[in-house]
């Protein structure tokens, strides 16, 4: 009999590969382990094995042909029986005799029955215990969302969604109950709002987005000055002038030169979604919690603009009066915790953004400068980015921090 | 010269349990093999029990309504019997059901055999047919075989004067007089249907009540009814011989704790329970276990012992009822072609056909108090309801039990006109957990029967406007 060759599905997204080698040619006796196929694919090459003893009978593809998923490769006429299948030989075509003739079926796998049978005080029509049955779910352990708390489908699709979860490790069982009181006196303090909706995207971001951090240090000794000098001329406009304007700025400049950077995955996970705007989020710690305002068309805006409007956010975030609509549509979050302290943090990226920079409290050092063979004083700036794995590559991140300091160098930027 | 054929399923017995589990394997694709000793299809609920003998209780009922009808002002003349017509006419629906399971099997391309299954081994039987020996060998089988009319010690099973539910139902003749052994459903319908036909009908019942375990408060218009209708009803007694004379009547001997009666009656009928029909099949050639009454012990999946051989219907135990029989059946088909299905359901309605219906499905009265069950009860008494002061059914009741803490219903028993048609609203009831608040609340149509399923509940709930009951708690 023959053994068709198929493409197998070869995984992670990849539908297509060049056959870049055919390794045998008709007529030869193959092994189950011979190669009879080398694959090139975009990112790697694979060797199809022959699978059966037998001899090629037929090579469908020749070197340099495209072959998707599914496409016949090759016929190899198999040695003896194969175990897996029967197929009707010429002999046995011939017509049959009688029902007597006819094989018992291949002993099936045996239905495995569980004993779900529902106790008589499960609340549960018979529709819904035959599906518990079906899905092998014991309707004592569900809680029903029904009126009266009976038991509905729904209920049952529910629970098998949330297995499936956890045993994808999607979330995680509910943690225990633990009594800290044993060990000490405590006391319970209400999560706010805003903490639970955070926790639970921040979990969901940690666990789905392939994080990694990149550090960097920028050089604004020549920036503190000019925005010292900024700020004593607004000051009497009742505007302050901090460093986020120019940070600000400064991101907006290399996002426009790094696009993938100011980008987003699309729902199918196969395009990159690139934004010809510029919204960054801010995020800013008030009593409540984490907001992150988005302030938008930042490449268009002036230092002096973008104070005002960091006041006014920052100051609405803190009394709660911040509309919905200004916390969405963010391209790129940056958080600062420079004010505060610390030499550098990972931030957890803020999805569907693929990117965040974090900014550290900056310091006075002393740096060897090469042309005067002195030690000078520069006043540095230590920075992070965490980034989406899956759209940035390690080596754009780590000049997309290198521009980013380079711009920060240079005050001419930020004049307008 | 003996045969041999291969079947994935061979279903012993093509009564209403048999044919469902034939019909719902060959549906899952299942080529299935049906054997049975009848040349038609259906089994003794079609052929010799619940068909015809619901045929004849339909004449009898209307018998009697129209008798009844001289109270509201319509008089008849005495009815004319014909008892070859009634028969004729009797066969003739049993024939079109045959003919339509016929061909509902050659539509599914169930092949069916006619002949006596007995098995060889856990995977063969020999059928003997009218001209052959047939050896089946089958990856599953599903017995099916039922069971046939106990008879009593002591009495000559084969005379011509002592009936069966089978023979009495042969209608050969009526009887002048006609007694009853056993005041159970088949003996109680069976002896009505003699009695609107003219015999004078006795019964005589071992236990104190009629139709026993079934709560006497629904027995009670039933038992008035039969008073005027039955020559007697001896309860308590036993008949402890029938000795035929020579000219084909029986000398009947029949005890209780104080007399002994000694009466001559033209025939008996004996209708004291079925037995199943586990010796028919050489079930020892198997490993099939089977308990001491002779049902063969099944799971809730309708196996037996034998993983590949499952039991339903009469045989796999009480109550013998086709419909529970048919349900039985399709979990078989169901687990036999690799489906996770199971018997799980939370009761099984009983019929009483006479007239008055009895019907009662799930908790009964009897039953909770011998097991100490705890529970409540919405009882209407037709007397109330309006269609049945229209039909001359006023004696009936709809009664409910519920659960004292969740109000869910555990049982309902109606006893009246139409109470097995109108059990089916308890059953669902019943299978959907539903409650007194949500039986009330369901409008009833009305004026009907059916309404008083509502009412009942409302009784309960205290929310009747139908009936006058001193302040309930609400």
């Amino acid at each position: 009999m023959i053994k068709e060759i198929i493409l197998p599905d070869l995984g992670e997204g990849i539908d297509g590969a060049e056959v870049s080698e055919v390794s045998v040619s008709i007529g030869a006796a193959v092994t189950p382990d011979d190669t009879i196929l080398v694959l090139e694919s975009d990112k790697a090459s694979m060797e199809i094995p022959a699978e059966v003893n037998g001899t090629i009978a037929e090579i469908l593809v020749a070197a340099g042909d495209e072959v998707k998923t599914g496409h016949l490769l090759m016929k190899i006429e198999i040695f003896g029986k194969a175990p897996e299948e029967e197929s009707p030989t010429k002999e046995e075509s011939a017509p049959v005799l009688e029902v007597e003739l006819k094989k018992p079926e291949p002993p099936q796998p045996e239905l495995v029955l569980q004993d779900t049978s529902s106790a008589d005080t499960v609340f549960a029509s018979p529709g819904v215990r035959r599906l518990a049955r079906e899905l092998g779910i014991n309707l004592q352990i569900i809680k029903g969302s029904g009126q009266k708390g009976r038991i509905t489908k729904d209920d049952l699709n529910g629970y098998i969604k949330l297995q499936m979860a956890l045993s994808s490790g999607t979330i995680s069982a509910p943690p225990l109950e633990i009594d800290f009181s044993q060990w000490g006196q405590i006391e319970i303090q209400k999560l706010t709002r805003i903490k639970r909706i955070t926790g639970q995207r921040l979990q969901q971001a940690w666990q789905s987005i392939p994080h990694v951090t990149q550090f960097d240090e920028a050089d604004i000794t020549d920036l503190d000055a000019y925005r010292t000098e900024l700020k004593t001329e607004v000051a009497k406009q009742g505007v302050k002038i901090t460093f986020l304007p120019f940070l600000m700025k400064a991101v907006a400049i290399v996002l426009k030169e790094m696009p993938e950077f100011n980008s987003s995955l699309d729902h199918t996970g196969q395009n990159l979604v690139l934004k010809n705007y510029y919204h960054l989020g801010i995020a800013v710690d008030t009593p409540n919690g984490l907001t992150v305002p988005v302030v938008r068309d930042v490449d268009q805006k002036s230092i002096f603009d973008l104070s005002e409007e960091l006041m006014d956010l920052s100051s609405r975030a803190r009394s709660k009066k911040l509309k919905p609509d200004e916390m969405k549509g963010g391209t790129f979050t940056l958080s600062s915790l420079g004010g505060i302290g610390g030499t550098g943090f990972s931030p957890i990226v803020n999805p569907p953004e693929v990117a965040i920079m974090g900014i550290s409290r900056s310091i006075w050092k002393q740096v060897f400068d090469k042309t005067s063979g002195e030690f000078v004083t520069r006043f540095a700036m230590p920075f992070s980015l965490s980034y989406d794995h899956r759209v940035i590559d390690g080596a754009a991140a780590a000049a997309f921090t290198s521009r980013f300091a380079t711009v920060l160098t240079d005050i001419s930027h930020f004049k307008d | 010269m003996t045969k041999s054929i291969h079947s994935e399923i061979v279903v012993m017995g093509a009564g209403p349990g048999g044919y469902a589990a034939a019909f719902r394997a060959a549906d899952l694709g299942k080529k299935v093999l049906l054997i049975d000793k009848d040349p038609t299809l259906g089994g003794v609920c079609l052929n010799r029990g619940c068909i015809p003998s619901k045929a004849l209780l339909h004449i009898s009922k209307v018998m009697d309504e129209a008798s009844h009808l001289s109270s509201m002002g319509v008089t008849y003349g005495k009815p004319d019997i014909d008892l070859d017509a009634i028969r004729a006419h009797k066969d003739k629906i049993v024939a079109q059901l045959n003919g339509g399971i016929a061909q509902i099997a050659k539509a599914r391309k169930v092949e069916s055999i006619r002949g006596t299954a007995t098995f060889k081994s856990n995977s063969e039987l020999k059928v003997k047919t009218e001209n052959s020996d047939i050896s089946v060998s089958f990856d599953k089988c599903i017995i099916a075989t039922g069971s046939t009319s106990a008879m009593i010690p002591g009495v000559a099973a084969d005379h011509p004067s002592v009936l069966t539910s089978r023979t009495a139902l042969d209608l050969v003749d009526i009887p002048e007089r006609l007694l009853v052994i056993g005041g159970g459903i088949i003996g109680l319908e069976l002896g009505q249907v003699y009695a609107a036909l003219g015999s004078q009908v006795s019964v005589v019942e071992f236990l104190p009540n009629l139709l026993p375990g079934t709560d006497s408060d629904l027995v009670k218009p039933l038992h008035r009814k039969l008073k005027k209708q039955f020559q007697s009803i001896l309860l308590s007694s036993k008949v402890t011989s029938v000795e035929p004379n020579d000219d084909g009547t029986l000398n009947v001997t029949i005890d209780n704790d104080k007399e002994t009666l000694m009466q001559v009656y033209d025939k008996v009928l004996v209708s004291v329970g079925r037995k199943p029909n586990t010796n028919l099949l050489n079930i020892n050639a198997t490993d099939v276990e089977v308990d001491q009454q002779g049902f063969i012990h099944v799971d809730v999946y309708r196996r037996t012992s034998v993983k590949n051989i499952f039991a339903i219907g009469d045989i796999a135990g009480n109550p013998m009822l086709a419909h529970k029989a048919t349900h039985e059946g399709k979990v078989a088909a169901e687990v036999a072609s690799g489906h996770p299905a199971a018997f799980d359901v939370r009761a099984i309605p009983s019929v009483v056909f006479t007239d008055p219906e009895i019907a009662w499905a799930g908790l009964t009265e009897t039953e909770a108090k011998e097991n100490d069950v705890a529970y409540e009860k919405g009882e209407f008494p037709w007397t109330a309801s309006g269609k049945a002061i229209i039909m001359g059914a006023k004696q009936g009741k709809t009664k409910i039990l519920f659960d004292p803490e969740t109000k869910q219903v555990l049982g309902v028993g109606i006893v009246g006109s139409g109470a097995g048609d109108m059990i089916s609203e308890g059953m669902l009831a019943i299978e959907m957990g539903a409650d007194a608040e949500d039986i009330g609340l369901t409008i009833h149509p009305h004026p009907t029967l059916g309404e008083t399923f509502g009412m009942a509940a409302e009784v309960f709930q205290g929310t009747i406007t139908d009936l006058y009951i001193p302040k309930k708690n609400w």
